[in-house]
């Protein structure tokens, strides 16, 4: 306590030291709250996690922890189901990315053009954002089971009636797709209609006065000027297709099976569902954090990757 | 100004804190979580009362369903040192988990009247929660109408033959299909665990383990496996597609209560949700083997342990007993939450008529165990669930689902 008074006094005789001091003090104490909370739910249990990825930690009345080295991480990487998860979560979130941008990029440029009603549009589009993901799932499990074949059996289309696209692995990954495009498609756009509204409206003029066509206008003025927006948004969807979770547990529930490397197994559980589920099913606590710490390592790298690729496309004014 | 604004917030702050700290309790609170959030209402209010006669708080917290896993809820309450005293296992595998605060109750009043507590090596350990029982359930006005007489349905040509009939005569029944059967995401239960149990227990006497241990050892009777992969895809194969594949236990129990279908593969359980059903019901056995078995399968499905590091141990004993030995506990276990009681004291009778029928079924003795909680969850989820799914969307033929069963069984021997 003595040794903060005489910091005080010896502040006291120098009053431009001091406002710094002060200064240095608010911004630790407003910043405390947050870095507080951070560290707590982040930071710390992070740590712990990777300490426990290489324990057999139970999470539960156990006996003893002990320290196995690194048999989680070979375990893991043995695992059939984690390797099928980590080739089916690839393909889903190429096809996610894709479609989500496509289609995000798409509304953006129908909601900035001079459609009428485009507000009612843009609010439209961007309502099945706010909908969870887990009512959102039943939502479409119904439409898929019940509704598509319905309409389909009307129209004559009875291939559709008979294949469910949720009772086979494969259609079942693209109705997720379809389902997250649908929740996702309009947050992108918004994003992408800030971008598009930047776009200097000179250059556009300029070009036009030069005699460059629509299509020379947008390949050559506003791809480029949007491009910082594609840096965001490709982050946000790779990021939010890999780490996938309500939208699997509730649409598909991680089936239906399918055959891999001679074994039946769950056909479209994603990573974040394997490793939810090797903590609730299998019970192995350690394996699925040791687990999850290869999933962040992959997450990390792939979206450094991508930003550091789509930074070098960026164009400045 | 500044400085009496930081000290503000910072008095706020510790304020807020501060706020948070429990106030000293003096009335015993026992803290009791459960994993069937249908008899949530019942035991809440069984709670109320309880707390009112005695004193006694009792804290009950129902974490189940789709929405709340109990295993995630208790690994929580572990790492905060809040362990309820109160809490279900419902097998060998959970029983793993949590082995080592589980208290020995081989002292209590109850063992005596029950045949289904949880026992590991000589000491009772877990309270039966109730008797529950599973078989094909049926439509009693339906199968009268298609003149097929349920006590002959007890092997498998029986069911080959009533199936059928059934399927013959679909439009004069108003039925979509023959069985309600589910085998996709999320149902792997229903066959990964309760279809499965045929293959291990039925037709063999109650209690004994010599056909699942050998199915166990990874030593396979090729028979019996082959007898119980026809009676599986007869079930699919008079399924509906849509509530087989991609169904989920609202399909599959409407399509039973709506008169779409004549069976239902599912236990007494569903009578809560059987509530309006106007026709007349009860179990006939499984037809997995051509032999004749005649029974169904009854056996606690969960039971309560206590918490020996419990600061309320006394109190929570004393809780399991009142729901056993006073009116009280009686009414809330059988009229209220429907239960089937694991208790020979106990005379009240459940409404339901399917836990009528387990209930009669036991009377006569004609009942079979459940052995498939010898096999880990994960590997009835993981490994035999997803074959179970294959065979269910045509995507491999029965000797294909003989043999995908067969390495299973195999590889989960070593």
């Amino acid at each position: 306590m003595s040794k903060f008074i005489n910091t005080f006094k010896k502040m006291g005789n120098d009053s431009l030291n001091q406002d710094k001091r002060n200064q240095k003090f608010i911004f630790w104490l407003f910043l405390f709250p947050s870095l507080f909370s951070f560290a707590m739910v982040q930071i710390i249990p992070f740590a712990i996690g990777i300490y426990y990825s290489f324990t057999n930690w139970s999470a539960t009345a156990q006996f003893s922890i002990d320290f196995v080295g690194l048999k989680n991480y070979f375990d893991a990487f043995q695992d059939p189901a984690f390797l099928y998860a980590t080739i089916i979560t690839s393909v889903y979130t190429i096809l996610n990315i894709m479609l989500v941008n496509v289609i995000a990029f798409s509304l953006a440029l129908l909601v900035t053009s001079q459609l009428k009603g485009r507000n009612i549009y843009r609010a439209g589009f961007f309502l099945p954002n706010i909908i969870g993901g887990i009512i959102l799932g039943y939502i479409w499990q119904f439409i898929f089971n019940y509704f598509v074949p319905r309409i389909a059996t009307m129209a004559g289309f009875t291939y559709l009636a008979e294949n469910l696209m949720l009772g086979n692995s494969n259609t079942a990954i693209l109705a997720m797709v379809i389902v997250s495009t649908w929740q996702s498609a309009g947050y992108i756009m918004m994003i992408y209609v800030a971008a598009l509204q930047n776009v200097p409206r000179d250059l556009i003029e300029a070009a036009q006065i030069d005699g460059a066509n629509a299509w020379q206008r947008f390949r050559n003025i506003t791809i480029p000027m949007v491009s910082q927006a594609f840096t965001v948004t490709l982050f946000l969807t790779l990021v939010n297709s890999f780490k996938q979770f309500d939208v699997n547990v509730s649409l598909t529930n991680g089936g239906p099976s399918t055959m891999f490397m001679g074994k039946a197994i769950k056909g479209t559980t994603l990573l974040a569902m394997n490793i939810s589920d090797t903590s609730t099913i299998s019970l192995n606590t350690a394996q699925a954090q040791a687990k999850a710490i290869i999933f962040f390592l992959v997450l990390v790298t792939f979206s450094l990757i991508q930003v550091y690729v789509s930074k070098k496309r960026e164009v400045e004014l | 100004m500044k400085k009496i604004l930081t000290i503000i917030s910072m008095l706020l702050v510790v304020l807020s804190l501060t706020a948070c700290a429990p106030k000293e309790e003096e009335q015993v609170v026992i803290t009791f979580k459960q994993n069937k959030p249908e008899i949530d209402e019942a035991l809440q209010a069984y709670a109320a009362a309880y707390e009112e006669a005695t004193g006694v708080k009792v804290n009950v917290v129902s974490c189940g369903g789709g929405s709340c896993v109990l295993g995630d809820m208790l690994k929580a309450d572990y790492a905060a040192g809040e362990m309820p005293d109160i809490f279900p296992i419902d097998g060998p595998d959970s029983y793993k988990q949590w082995e080592a605060i589980v208290a020995d109750l081989s002292a209590e009043k109850w063992v005596d009247d029950t045949s289904v507590e949880y026992v590991v090596d000589g000491k009772v350990v877990g309270f039966p929660v109730a008797v529950e029982g599973w078989g094909m359930a049926y439509n009693a006005d339906l199968l009268a109408k298609a003149g097929i007489d349920p006590t002959t349905l007890n092997n498998y040509q029986a069911y080959v033959d009533a199936f059928a009939k059934l399927d013959g005569m679909k439009a004069e029944l108003g039925i979509d299909s023959v069985v309600s059967m589910t085998a996709g995401p999320g149902m792997y239960w229903v066959t990964a665990h309760h279809n499965f149990n045929s293959l291990l227990s039925n037709g063999v006497p109650y209690g004994d383990l010599s056909v699942a241990n050998k199915f166990l050892a990874g030593d396979i009777d090729e028979t019996r496996l082959t007898e119980y992969a026809n009676w599986v895809n007869l079930l699919f194969t008079y399924a509906d597609k849509t509530v087989l594949t991609t169904g989920n236990y609202d399909s599959q129990v409407g399509a039973f209560l709506n008169q779409k279908a004549v069976f239902l593969h599912q236990g007494n359980w569903v009578d809560g949700n059987l509530t309006e059903a106007t026709f007349d019901m009860a179990f006939a056995p499984h037809g997995s083997t051509t032999a004749v078995t005649d029974g169904i399968f009854v056996s606690a499905p969960a039971w309560y342990v206590v918490n020996k590091d419990s600061k309320n141990y006394q109190a929570a004993l004393d809780f399991l007993n009142n729901m056993v030995y006073t009116e009280l506990g009686q009414k809330y276990m059988v009229e209220d939450a429907g239960m089937i009681p694991a208790f020979g004291n106990i005379k009240l009778q459940p409404k339901g008529k399917l836990s009528q029928s387990v209930q009669s079924w036991t009377a006569e003795g004609k009942v079979y165990s459940w052995n498939q909680y010898l096999f880990a969850g994960e590997f009835r989820d993981n490994v035999l669930g997803p074959i179970y799914d294959q065979l269910a969307q045509g995507a491999v033929s029965v000797d294909e689902f003989v043999e995908l069963f067969k390495t299973a069984l195999t590889d989960n021997a070593k």
